[in-house]
């Protein structure tokens, strides 16, 4: 009862399964603020449905995710548009190299292996790096230090580069390099594991470029937008793989769980938001990486049509 | 006289071999087209018949149904996982050209007494003779490679344990029940994640070890409504499904603000 068939994937799934999985990713990333595309897709593959169309449909959901986050920065004028613009220069093209490399890989039938290496690698590290800074700062707090800022060392050779810009918004002369390469970055890390990439481009906007917090978030969104858009459109024509059902049902869950999420973490603190996060980010990771290293039930699996 | 003996005796044996060789089939299926819609979690054809047999009288026959069903056949890539640098990856494949998407056997016996090896491979009859097409090695850039008889028995044997636990494969030695003497029914179980396409049920009719007649029927499982507009509009025009999709979400992720504010 209650299944519901998804069209692109090609597999009947529990309706309230998935909105269950739209509404708990809704209610962290409500909770914690961050995008929670990064952890909708192991949990997608981790249900049965091809990586391949997880990321996609993620891609799709998180255009969706970033329009309602960032018309509440809109309003309080909290984004960098001419920043936005330039990082947007490097995400399209990380986008258009990540999708071939994507729809190249998946033809060499080692598009799971691709996206499985990443999603360990990055969990592995994102949630390592946030569990100790946050674990640092809570012991710091017991023993009634403040906790320590952070490290803000001067970036002297990134004041040599050419084809400097005036970001007014950030209060930033720079030059247009760093944005463009930390957007390329961040493009291909949307278009390979379907996340928006905040979690990279968060902090790289903070201790990188040093942009003011007040703007960082906003600008994020605004341009993620069109980066995942991109991805979509892209995904869509080179491997059929978005499912508009699949998003629909992510985001139904995903807008509920986030309003619960946001009133939720207003009760926490936030390194122990931080650790908690840390803490799931590296489970999830862990999983996908035991996944990859014991030896699997069954050795042999098919694909219908010509590989190359 | 002696000519018209032969000649009578003759006609005779044509018509008492035909009397044992001219037993029909006559079958039919309970649905000629299944609908995937988004509730469809399987369903099962019925598959029925009656053997209408020259001599009404004969009961010495023993005769036997297999009902076959196929779906539409293409190429399948079977990839093996080997342990590189301490990770299982997709390492060496073979290529089977006309793998067959969906294939159920049913009987009234189990096949190995109902025809001989040789009729079970030249028929395509049970699981262990269905036809996969010409084998390519394939190494793990893609290249072609040798492949070794073994090693393509080791491949194919894969497909056939994986489609089985897919539920796309399936064999069923007591799922043709006779009814009486001449009225047969089966039942095939037709699991949620089909193919679409033009499947096939062909119903063989066996007296006493041999395949007297065989009839086939088309069946179509399509997907239809909401499914099949969304699965054509991604296919047929995916530039333009991918735009709407991102209008779509666009217009969700506007709407839940509004649903929403505080």
């Amino acid at each position: 009862m209650f299944q519901i068939y998804l069209p692109i994937a090609e597999l009947p799934v529990n309706v309230f399964l998935i909105l269950g999985m739209g509404g708990l990713v809704g209610f962290l990333s409500g909770m914690f603020g961050v995008g929670g595309g990064f952890l909708m897709t192991p949990l997608l593959i981790f249900t049965g449905i091809p990586p391949a169309v997880a990321v996609a449909t993620q891609a799709n959901q998180t255009v969706a995710s970033s329009i309602s986050g960032v018309v509440a920065h809109w309003r309080r004028s909290a984004v960098d548009f001419k920043m936005g613009g330039v990082l947007l220069i490097g995400g399209v093209m990380g986008a258009v190299a990540g999708v071939y490399l994507f729809a190249y890989v998946r033809a060499l039938g080692q598009v799971d292996l691709m996206i499985s290496l990443s999603y360990v690698l990055f969990l592995g590290v994102i949630g390592s790096l946030m569990l100790n800074e946050s674990v640092r700062a809570l012991i710091a707090v017991r023993q009634g230090r403040s906790p320590a800022s952070a490290n803000r060392s001067h970036h002297s050779w990134m004041h040599g580069l050419p084809f400097k810009m005036r970001f007014r918004r950030s209060k930033l002369y720079i030059s247009a390099i760093p944005p463009i390469a930390i957007g390329t970055f961040v493009g291909i890390l949307v278009a390979i594991m379907g996340v928006s990439g905040g979690f990279v481009m968060v902090p790289a906007m903070i201790y990188m470029l040093r942009m003011p917090t007040n703007v960082v978030v906003g600008t994020s969104l605004f341009q993620i937008i069109f980066v995942t858009a991109l991805v979509t459109v892209l995904h869509a024509v080179e491997n059929q793989a978005v499912d508009i059902l699949l998003a629909f049902l992510l985001l139904l869950g995903g807008v509920v769980g986030a309003q619960f999420g946001a009133r939720a973490g207003q009760r926490l603190r936030g390194e122990q938001l931080r650790a908690l996060l840390g803490l799931i980010v590296l489970l999830v990771g862990l999983r996908l990486g035991f996944d990859l290293v014991v030896e699997p039930d069954e050795l042999f699996s098919l694909t219908t049509g010509v590989a190359p | 006289m002696r000519n018209t003996a032969v000649v009578l005796s003759f006609l005779w044996a044509i018509f008492a071999s035909g009397s044992v060789q001219a037993d029909q089939l006559v079958t039919d299926l309970s649905e000629h087209q299944i609908s995937i819609r988004s509730n469809f979690t399987g369903t099962e054809i019925l598959i029925f018949g009656a053997v209408e047999a020259e001599d009404p009288t004969d009961l010495a026959t023993e005769r036997d149904i297999v009902v076959v069903v196929t779906g539409p056949e293409g190429p399948v890539t079977v990839r093996r996982k080997d342990r590189i640098a301490g990770i299982w990856i997709n390492y060496d494949a073979v290529r089977f050209e006309r793998v067959p998407s969906f294939y159920s056997v049913s009987s009234t016996r189990p096949l190995s007494r109902v025809v001989s090896m040789d009729t079970r491979t030249i028929e395509g009859l049970g699981l262990r003779h269905i036809g996969l097409g010409a084998a390519t090695g394939l190494g793990p850039t893609g290249t072609e490679t040798s492949l070794s008889e073994d090693e393509q028995k080791v491949f194919s044997q894969a497909l056939l344990r994986n489609k089985q636990n897919q539920n796309l494969y399936r064999a069923e030695p007591s799922g043709v029940a006779f009814l009486g003497r001449s009225l047969f029914r089966a039942t095939v179980d037709i699991p949620s994640n089909v193919p679409n396409g033009l499947y096939t049920a062909k119903v063989y009719l066996v007296s006493n070890g041999q395949i007297s007649d065989a009839a086939s029927t088309p069946l179509f499982i399509v997907k239809s409504g909401m499914e099949r507009a969304i699965y054509s509009f991604a296919h047929e025009q995916p530039l333009l499904y991918g735009i709407f999709a991102v209008v779509f979400a666009t217009f969700a992720g506007w709407a839940a603000t509004l649903i929403f504010k505080d």
